[in-house]
């Protein structure tokens, strides 16, 4: 209980940390560094439902944070309709595009469902390169600059896009610690730990992971929006960018899948590691950036597969044990 | 008494062999059913008809009136059927609580009403002083009281028990005759898969002989023990101390 009360305190903290920041710092690098901290923290916590709780190890993420993001980007240039509206269109959409992904993905297990994943991501970025008519094909289009139009999802500053991406990262940790605590939680976990188990508890397991597979699109859709709006730009190879979905599972890996501040944990550490290793080195060692991170994964999955989180609890349970 | 579960012709091949081959049998309301052979008679295929598991190639599996072949586990589960398996299915990762609400969840929707049938049912088994170890730090005898107690959760009607006596000692034997007698006390239908004879003789008063596939005595224990194809195909002529470590 103790230690429950000291967890509200750190979080309050952190909370007020959160929201001061943008406002000491000034640095547009910074800042910058900090929205991709969100940003990749808020995917991969949108990522890790799936991946981390039911153990349906996706790489295809990149699907849904794609079609979030043409989504509201063909409504806004065709349509005039705002963002605001469009992130949730697009959520929609992704929401509606994981039950077909889902009930063909599935019935694979392990391995296979993976692939079938990063198929899937991959013949979207296709149709979306190959169909220009439709979405500007291979060369996107940028989006036009309004100046500044909160209405339209549009800034001058940095800023109001940290409380953005800040607030839709409260959100789905909000989300996921509901989930933790409910039933469709525990059945998660449940099928990720034994499918035929669960099956045999009354674990409709179908229906579980298309429900949570449903959740995941959904949040990571939103991000696909932010980002599009964040950058001004859109083309299928950042859209739907594999780099999204290693990013999601990575961060989730590292951190800790399955816990709740696992993806925040692993975005600020590989984040920031990437960042210093980019500014100190800049372009003078090529790759280095990689290789560390290739280095970090290694380790974590070597040493501390529970991830980062995982370590924490290990070692708080051994202190409380020595203590007793 | 009326049927609780009615088997008829059931029958499964995988490949060329015949697993369970027009296997029939009834297990009446309240009673405890005793399903044994050799390895390999088709013990558990039959359970993994029954429960949804695999889909048979013939026949019908009646449960409380219902026909239940060709449905999936987890419906199977809500009409009132439970399992254990053979070999003990833990959630590891979960605690022994979170593994016995997963179960509870099934008829209550809310956590803590989840909670407090799933603390029942631990305590139960006797499982209380294991509730927030991990699953798979449990012994092995712990981890079959775990199977019960999540079976017991989803308030099953008819309870298939799977070769829970396999791996535990004599005194360990005891203590899981004593629990399935309990069960049965507290008004269950049971059907167990069992090697170990002794506890047979204490909990069932009706039992089914198995072997390749086919069903080849069905009685009383008396009439069972006597039967000289069931000590030709299984029991032995010293039967009485039949391995217990056995599995199929």
């Amino acid at each position: 209980m103790r230690l429950r009360g000291w967890g509200g305190v750190v979080l309050a903290i952190v909370i007020a940390v959160m929201l001061v920041l943008p406002l000491v710092v000034t640095s547009s690098f910074a800042v910058d560094i900090l929205i991709r901290v969100l940003l990749f923290s808020f995917i991969g916590s949108a990522w890790n439902l799936m991946g981390g709780y039911a153990r349906q190890l996706s790489l295809g993420h990149s699907a849904f944070f794609g079609l979030g993001a043409y989504t509201s980007t063909l409504l806004q240039i065709d349509f005039g309709i705002s963002p605001w509206i469009g992130i949730i269109a697009g959520g929609v959409v992704a929401m509606l595009a994981s039950l077909p992904v889902g009930w063909l993905c599935f019935r694979l297990r392990g391995p296979y469902f993976t692939i079938a994943t990063i198929a899937t991501a991959q013949v979207l970025m296709l149709v979306f390169l190959k169909f220009r008519d439709f979405a500007w094909g291979a060369e996107g289009t940028t989006i036009p600059n309004l100046g500044y139009a909160p209405l339209m999802m549009q800034f001058e500053t940095k800023a109001p896009y940290y409380y953005i991406v800040l607030g839709l990262l409260a959100i789905s940790l909000m989300i996921t610690a509901w989930i933790e605590r409910s039933r469709i939680g525990y059945y998660c976990v449940a099928i990720g730990e034994d499918e035929d188990a669960a099956e045999a508890v009354g674990v409709n397991a179908p229906r579980v992971k298309r429900d949570i597979y449903m959740i995941s699109a959904f949040l990571t859709a939103l991000a696909g929006t932010f980002y599009t709006q964040y950058i001004y730009f859109i083309d299928p190879q950042t859209a739907f960018n594999f780099s999204v979905s290693i990013e999601a599972a990575l961060v989730s890996i590292v951190g800790g899948i399955g816990t709740l501040w696992g993806p925040v944990i692993g975005t600020v550490l590989l984040e920031t590691t990437s960042a210093v290793l980019q500014s100190r080195l800049g372009n003078s060692i090529g790759g280095v950036q990689l290789t560390v991170y290739a280095l970090i994964l290694m380790a974590v999955i070597l040493w501390r597969p529970t991830g980062i989180m995982g370590f924490l609890r290990e070692t708080y349970a051994r202190r409380k044990m020595a203590r007793a | 008494m009326a049927d609780a579960l009615v088997i008829r012709n059931l029958s499964k091949r995988f490949g060329g062999l015949r697993a369970v081959q027009d296997v029939n049998f009834t297990v009446r309301e309240n009673e405890t059913l005793a399903l044994i052979g050799p390895n390999g008679a088709g013990k558990t295929t039959t359970f993994n008809l029954i429960m949804g598991f695999h889909r048979a190639d013939t026949g019908s599996v009646v449960a409380y009136g219902r026909e239940v072949a060709g449905l999936r586990p987890h419906d199977v589960c809500a009409l009132g059927l439970a399992r254990t398996f053979q070999v003990a299915k833990p959630f590891g990762g979960m605690t022994v609580l979170a593994n016995v609400m997963t179960g509870a969840f099934l008829r209550d929707k809310s956590p803590d009403a989840a909670r407090s049938k799933a603390r029942e049912a631990i305590d139960f088994v006797g499982l209380s002083a294991r509730e927030s170890t991990a699953a798979r730090d449990l012994t092995t005898i712990d981890q079959r009281r775990l199977e019960m107690a999540r079976a017991l959760a989803t308030a099953p009607k008819l309870l298939l028990l799977d070769e829970v006596m396999a791996g535990l000692n004599p005194a360990e034997i005891d203590q899981a005759v004593a629990l399935v007698g309990k069960l049965s006390k507290r008004g269950l239908t049971i059907v167990i898969v069992e090697h170990v004879m002794r506890a047979i003789m204490a909990v069932a008063k009706h039992i089914v002989v198995l072997d390749h596939g086919q069903k080849i005595a069905e009685g009383s224990p008396k009439e069972i023990t006597e039967n000289p194809e069931v000590i030709r195909a299984y029991l032995g002529s010293g039967y009485v101390h039949a391995p217990a470590g056995a599995s199929s």
